[in-house]
């Protein structure tokens, strides 16, 4: 009879909580819902009232948006595709290497490593107006290359956490080996340290590239057509003319898709890394 | 002898991996504060880009303009009653949830999506769903009696705040659910045994060991949404008037639409430093506590 009652109990607990998480879901995903499905509805669906929730789907606004004369939308994409790769390898590059020298050298580990960690928590727009006028007198402004530069400075902090934890768990007589073998640093670096670092490499370039790619401050400031991300381009379907629900629709739908499927891989290693960075920096 | 002579040489290469960071880092962090340094006390101006001297006037200017204090106090008010909303509930989430995402990751990762989305982009569909004609929240909301203008001056703050903690509980959330995971399964049963449970387990043992986890949180959010931009610059522009300008919205319109360049650039100076101010005491709490 006790236990009885007790599982009852046990199950409408666990009822509560299935009601709470789908509450939840709702709640947070609806923005992300309502765009996408009005992106594939057809303009009569999108201002049918009530709002219509089944329909049968077009893709007439994502051929209006590759299309649009006014928004060059396609070279956009193009754009962050670019920023966001080359961002994330020239993190990856600059760091992977000082990681490795931080933990089995102790070089800078207790000077530059916080200050590196602690460049996250800066407010970006302190570096705003230098950087205009640097990328003014070089050349840089509205161009890819610049803003994959903005990339790497924002992702160098993670990435850097997120490798030195890693060489910490490398275990050393695996160097000492090598060493031995007569390799110097530079290539047991390549050829013991790189190898194994491929799981820690596609959380860091994962991460790294939804964070790029959510860029928008310094794609608003320092671009203004050819290099245009995105983040701000999609921006500009927005006018005060008014809104074309549909390709606007369509339009954010594009520029929130790569990030979400890539974040439902990377998303546990957004938890660790910040955890880490406590721990170990 | 030859032992420490090799030492050296390791302690070099090290250094020598180190070196392009540092250099990468010197050239686009370092050199561009010196430059905010050097204009902070000059009459920098898009047809002046060296400036000559001028002393502290930019300082006088930043201080003494009452807008500024306006945006360092959004920025400070937001910052904290959104941290403090996004730990709350994210904390009692992680409770409620804990037992039904253990074996079900997917479950986890939809609750993560709101976080991949670029706050722009965030913005511009909350601006989408949140129209006052035609978004469908205020037309759902019609046909249950209530009219609601979310985007109006009555409404925009709290609206920019919710859209902030929307979109950030599920970060606060994953943090202090991974930090809840790896407390582990025998000190709960051991916990259990000594006849602690429900409460008494949550408060003397649970909360304990997710304390760092939540100081990092309350960190980072606190840090992030005092710098918020993204979402309220694609909302409002910072407007009505100056309501929802943050200290970033702010000296981003210093910048750019009023053209006051040496004022925005001390703006920014005094900014890093409270931030560095921050960072420092924010460091020594940790460093204590652990």
């Amino acid at each position: 009879m006790i236990v009885s009652r007790h599982s009852r109990l046990d199950s409408v607990t666990h009822c509560l909580r299935w009601v709470v998480f789908v509450a939840v879901a709702l709640l947070v995903n609806f923005p992300i819902l309502s765009t996408v499905l009005t992106s594939f509805k057809t303009n009569a669906d999108i201002n049918a009232y009530p709002p219509k929730w089944i329909f049968s789907p077009t893709l007439e606004h994502y051929r209006a948006v590759l299309a649009s004369p006014n928004v060059n939308y396609s070279h956009y994409i193009m754009n962050s595709i670019v920023i966001a790769t080359l961002g994330t390898i020239f993190a990856i590059v600059l760091t992977l290497p000082a990681a490795y020298a931080m933990v089995r050298q102790g070089v800078g580990r207790t000077w530059l490593l916080p200050i590196i960690t602690n460049l996250r928590a800066l407010p970006l727009i302190i570096f705003a107006i230098p950087f205009y006028f640097m990328y003014k007198q070089v050349g840089l402004l509205d161009t890819r290359i610049g803003l994959a530069l903005i990339s790497c400075i924002i992702n160098i902090p993670i990435a850097l956490v997120m490798f030195v934890g890693f060489v910490q768990d490398v275990p050393r007589e695996l160097d000492d080996a090598a060493k031995i073998d007569g390799a110097s640093m530079w290539k047991t670096l390549w050829h013991v340290v790189l190898p194994l670092s491929r799981p820690v490499m596609l959380a860091v370039f994962l991460l790294s590239f939804i964070y790029s790619w959510n860029e928008f401050l310094f794609g608003l400031i320092l671009t203004t057509k050819s290099a245009v991300p995105v983040t701000v381009g999609a921006t500009f379907f927005v006018t005060s003319r008014g809104i074309e629900w549909g390709p606007t629709a369509a339009a954010m739908t594009i520029g929130i898709l790569p990030p979400l499927i890539l974040g439902l891989f990377a998303y546990p290693y957004i938890g660790k890394s910040m955890l880490a960075g406590a721990v170990k920096g | 002898m030859s032992y420490s002579s090799f030492e050296t040489k390791e302690q070099a290469s090290a250094r020598a991996l180190l070196v392009p960071l540092c250099l990468f880092l010197g050239a686009l962090l370092g050199f561009p504060t010196l430059i905010n340094l050097w204009y902070s006390f000059s009459d920098v101006s898009f047809q002046n880009m060296i400036g000559t001297f001028v002393g502290v006037d930019n300082y006088v200017a930043a201080i003494s303009n009452p807008k500024m204090w306006q945006a360092l106090g959004f920025s400070l008010k937001f910052a904290l009653i959104c941290t403090t909303l996004e730990v709350a509930v994210a904390l009692v989430l992680v409770f409620i949830l804990h037992p039904l995402l253990i074996k079900r990751p997917w479950m986890t990762a939809i609750l993560m999506l709101p976080m991949m989305v670029s706050p722009a982009l965030m913005g511009v569909m909350y601006r989408l769903i949140l129209n006052e004609f035609t978004g469908a929240v205020p037309v759902y909301l019609e046909m249950a009696g209530y009219a609601v203008n979310f985007l109006g001056r009555g409404n925009i703050y709290k609206t920019v705040v919710a859209i902030e903690v929307l979109q950030w509980t599920p970060f606060a959330f994953l943090i202090l659910l991974t930090a809840r995971q790896t407390v582990s399964y025998e000190l709960e049963e051991a916990a259990a045994v000594d006849g602690a449970t429900g409460f008494r387990s949550t408060f003397h043992i649970l909360l304990p060991m997710m304390k760092p986890a939540l100081v990092i949180v309350i960190f980072v959010r606190f840090i992030d949404s005092f710098r918020v931009f993204d979402h309220i610059y694609v909302l409002t522009g910072g407007g009505p008037g100056n309501l929802t300008t943050s200290i970033s919205i702010y000296i981003y319109k210093l910048f750019f639409v009023q053209n006051t360049l040496g004022e925005a650039v001390a703006v920014s100076i005094l900014l890093l430093l409270m931030s560095l101010t921050l960072i420092v005491v924010a460091m020594r709490l940790v460093v204590r506590r652990s």
